[in-house]
């Protein structure tokens, strides 16, 4: 079984080999995950460096973090710095694009980037001794992209014709786009990251070239590194690959707080000929310092974050409606979305609709039963472990401490802050934070001349095709 | 698949070859200076010196990888039933038995099971392929008797409630709308392998042909059962805070009342050598064209195994990989490039699968992918290349010992599809003495136009505009 599946796993990413220093007997008690040990220094130039070493196998994980991402993007022109991202590694320093690629994989090593709505992100894992190969690359990628424009323009070609397969092949990845656009429109995280068709067709070789010669800079970026590394020698080794880094000259706009949807919204993706509706319903959610986050998450997995939760078992288990159906609060700066997510067959769209909102309903009504909570706490104390493994999963997770400002606390106290939250806390959440079925925005991908009627029941419908270059109908 | 909150690639999850340090292949040695302590480095068959396995009396394997560093522990049961044991008329019934495996026992009434493992902190979910139906689960060393006791019950006492499996059966045909039939690239493959195999029951889908999901009865589902459900066809593997010893002892505590099963039907079935190009095309809407291209390759104990895998490793393995290299980076002909096998109990196929942009060609997309497989036979790969796709397959290797999961999915994937789990402690050998002659060796077996089917999906808008 190799690289071809029929039905693929899911993974609950598990990583092992450990936290640094082996529990003690007994250990099973304490509720908190082991941090390890960080070392913390900020360069001349601003840029924040994090070492998290760890010696139990030969390699390295870094996440680099540069405060931007679509926010900058020029108006309409959506996913430049998605592009800007995709091409740090196509080409850097004394390396072309091919050169470059040589380098990462012929060491076994990955080095990719991203963009999300603040950020862009460049992570990597290298076997312990291509350590002085990984910062070189690493440093030419942010410092010295070359941006070649055959390679820009083979790349946005390509980004468009990646989101019409989507729409060949998994229209439910695309919710969240359409969701987006919908619940946060006039505010950046309404703007799609990856762009759309017809704005990354509009972007140009420049747009990409000035994006990241106003906006990338030490000042703005967050280096992790963890593994299996001698801390002093990478240390010293930072500073002379990154020491010179120049700072941003673009100033950050501030991200103000999106609005509260009121009222419901419908959204149909007419999806001719599909054999599903794929819906995703959602309102403005919380932020990433969201005090009351572990009261949030136990609220959030007794009613749509596991299989056991309200959702699944009233569409899948009970209805046999669904494969699948869940919720999830987003994470970023200001708030962001709380989302729910499902899909049926053609002629029972509206049903699985109406069941979804009359499980929103029941969560406000009759509300969360003891037994649900305290299963949801011990389900999340028994699963916050397995997320904490890898050099990988360290790297993130210090990058996320170091990005959103939480406090060091935040993931070694998480344990006793989910015993902390009671069952009062628990409700408060459910009253505060999710929000009132009368308050939606709704999108629907589905086959519209079979759908069409039914849905106006759930308020008014504006409609586009799913072949539309754009994510929104405006 | 059980739940549905991620999908990754069953694939690419063997273990891989440790090689010898400095291998980077288009760099020249790096100074170790950043590089810890003097310590040697961990090698594979240290990292396995704590395996331990048992057989039961009734037949089951259970294998242990003691791990202590974080108080969890991860389960893999490895049922030796898939699509590859189903017939005519009764296709998608191992994937249905893995969902009615979460239904409701005897003793546990419907729910019971997530509803126990959850609220002990573990989480759960399960996969099928052509070859085994593996139950997983992840949870703190604290639900460890839960899990055995829930996980030997629902092997013994599987109950069959008529409206559970009537819902269930939409659950699972939503399952299949959702993976295939809005799916152009995963319609290609389910047609491309019914048309490549013709014989073999590698032909079937896995999720099971529509006609067949709606009409399995509680008979078909009970006899499929009482085959195939037994500890003797069962492989138990637990990764994590644990010591064998006493995980042998709870296991026994649970698994020893369970008598063994009948020996289960072999698949005897050969598939006839192909003697001809097959062709298939495919009319349904959508934005891109598709070409799929299936040899028929090997099983996944052929020696010549490690050398195939280092083969889609260099062809497609990461963008500096031959097919992403030549046919979208510098053509820029296609998407995106895939290739990859089923390593399976029987030979399976070799497949390479491509996305094209609108409106593109399927016909100078095939010519392009023959003159890069003549250009490989006839020029055969560069040392630079084998080391780069040793190098790769040695990340995989390390990625994979890093996490409890990884640890039990390998260990599975070598005592049960490799037939020896021990196989995985010397695998590393085995890819390190690949030469390039074996590369192309079996690349010259696999890469015959007689052995081969042709997939393609045209979308009605590109097709006109040709």
């Amino acid at each position: 079984m190799r690289r071809l599946v029929v039905l693929a796993m899911s993974v609950l990413v598990t990583g092992a080999a450990g936290a640094a220093a082996t529990p003690p007997a007994g250990a099973a008690t304490d509720p908190n995950v082991h941090v390890p040990p960080a070392e913390r220094t900020t360069l001349g130039n601003g840029l924040r460096v994090v070492l998290v070493p760890r010696h139990e196998l030969p390699l390295l994980a870094f996440e680099l973090v540069i405060r931007s991402g679509g926010q900058l993007d020029p108006p309409g022109r959506e996913g430049t710095a998605s592009l800007a991202a995709d091409l740090l590694n196509h080409g850097a320093g004394k390396r072309d694009a091919f050169a470059f690629i040589d380098a990462v994989e012929g060491a076994g090593g990955s080095l990719d980037a991203g963009a999300g709505e603040e950020t862009i992100r460049v992570r990597g894992q290298f076997l312990a001794r291509d350590a002085s190969l990984m910062l070189e690359l690493l440093a030419d990628a942010v410092q010295r992209p070359r941006l070649d424009a055959a390679e820009f323009a083979n790349l946005r070609e390509r980004h468009i014709e990646e989101l019409k397969a989507a729409k060949d092949s998994e229209p439910q990845a695309l919710l969240p786009a359409y969701g987006r656009a919908l619940l946060f429109a006039g505010h950046p995280y309404g703007r799609e990251s990856a762009g759309s068709e017809a704005s990354l067709a509009r972007i140009t070789h420049e747009d990409v070239r000035r994006y990241v010669a106003e906006s990338f800079g030490a000042d703005r970026a967050i280096l992790v590194i963890a593994g299996d590394f001698d801390p002093k020698a990478m240390k010293k080794a930072v500073q002379q690959s990154f020491g010179e880094w120049h700072k941003a000259t673009r100033p950050l706009p501030p991200l103000p707080e999106p609005a509260h949807l009121r009222g419901r919204h419908v959204l149909l993706v007419d999806a001719p000929g599909s054999a599903q509706s794929y819906f995703w319903i959602g309102n403005v959610g919380v932020p990433r310092k969201y005090p009351q986050r572990a009261a949030l998450q136990v609220a959030n997995i007794a009613f749509g974050g596991s299989f056991g939760a309200m959702l699944n078992q009233a569409l899948r288990v009970r209805a046999g409606l669904t494969y699948s159906a869940s919720s999830n609060f987003g994470r970023a700066t200001v708030s962001s979305d709380f989302a729910i997510s499902s899909f049926t067959q053609t002629p029972r769209t509206a049903d699985a609709i109406e069941l979804t909102i009359a499980t929103l309903d029941a969560l406000h009504g009759t509300g969360l039963e003891t037994a649900r909570i305290d299963s949801a706490r011990r389900y999340l104390l028994g699963q916050f472990p397995l997320a904490f493994e890898t050099a990988g999963d360290w790297a993130h997770a210090f990058s996320e401490l170091e990005y959103y400002g939480l406090p060091d606390t935040f993931y070694g106290q998480f344990g006793s802050d989910l015993l902390a939250a009671n069952e009062a806390a628990v409700r408060t959440q459910v009253a505060l934070r999710f929000p009132s079925s009368s308050d939606l925005a709704i999108v629907v991908i589905g086959d519209a001349a079979k759908i069409r009627e039914s849905l106006g029941a759930f308020g008014p419908v504006t409609e586009m095709p799913l072949a539309s270059p754009e994510f929104s109908a405006r | 698949m059980h739940h549905s909150n991620a999908s990754a690639l069953l694939g690419a999850l063997l273990a891989l070859a440790v090689l010898p340090a400095a291998q980077a292949a288009s760099e020249p040695a790096t100074p170790a200076a950043i590089h810890s302590r003097g310590a040697p480095p961990m090698t594979f068959a240290d990292a396995g010196r704590v395996v331990r396995m048992r057989t039961l009396d009734n037949g089951m394997q259970v294998i242990v990888w003691p791990d202590h560093s974080i108080p969890a522990v991860v389960l893999y049961n490895w049922v030796r039933v898939g699509s590859r044991n189903e017939s005519n008329g009764a296709t998608g019934l191992a994937h249905f038995f893995e969902h009615m495996m979460f239904n409701g026992t005897t003793r546990h009434a419907q729910g019971e099971f997530d509803r126990l493992i959850e609220g002990n902190g573990g989480s759960n979910n399960a996969f099928t392929s052509q070859d085994v139906t593996v139950y997983q689960a992840w949870f703190p060393r604290s639900a460890l008797e839960t899990v055995l006791e829930l996980e030997s019950d629902r092997l013994a006492n599987l109950a069959f409630d008529p409206q559970v499996v009537e819902k269930e059966r939409q659950v699972v045909y939503s399952e299949r709308r959702l993976r295939v039939e809005d799916s152009n690239p995963a319609l290609l493959e389910e047609q491309l392998q019914a048309t490549a195999f013709i014989a073999h029951p590698y032909r079937i889908p896995t999720i099971g042909w529509p006609s067949d999901i709606q009409s399995w009865t509680i008979d078909d589902l009970q006899g499929f059962y009482r085959t195939w459900y037994a500890p003797n066809h069962c492989t138990l593997v637990l990764a994590g805070d644990i010591e064998p010893e006493q995980a042998f002892r709870l296991v026994q505590r649970y698994y020893d009342p369970i008598p063994a099963g009948p020996e289960t039907p072999r698949v005897k079935v050969q598939e006839p050598e192909q003697q001809g190009e097959r062709r298939l095309t495919l009319e349904r809407p959508g934005q891109n064209p598709l070409v799929m291209m299936a040899w028929h390759g090997i099983s996944a104990t052929d020696p010549r195994a490690p050398a195939l895998n280092l083969l889609q490793t260099l062809l497609a393995g990461g963008d500096s990989s031959r097919l992403h290299r030549a046919l979208v980076e510098q053509q820029q002909i296609a998407v995106d490039v895939g290739s990859g096998w089923s390593e399976g109990f029987d030979p399976s196929l070799y497949l390479v699968s491509a996305t094209l942009p609108e409106g593109g060609s399927t016909e100078a997309f095939e010519r392009a992918l023959d003159a890069e497989l003549e250009r490989l036979l006839a020029t055969g790969i560069t040392p630079l290349e084998l080391a780069r796709a040793k190098n790769q397959e040695s990340m995989q290797f390390w990625r994979g010992l890093a996490t409890l999961d990884g640890k039990a999915r390998m260990l599975g994937e070598y005592a049960v599809i490799h037939g020896d789990y021990r196989k995985l402690f010397t695998a590393p050998a085995a890819y390190d003495s690949v030469t390039a002659e074996q590369v192309l060796a079996v690349a010259r077996e696999v890469f015959q136009k007689r052995h081969r089917t042709v997939g393609v999906l045209q979308p009605p808008a590109a097709a006109a505009g040709q």
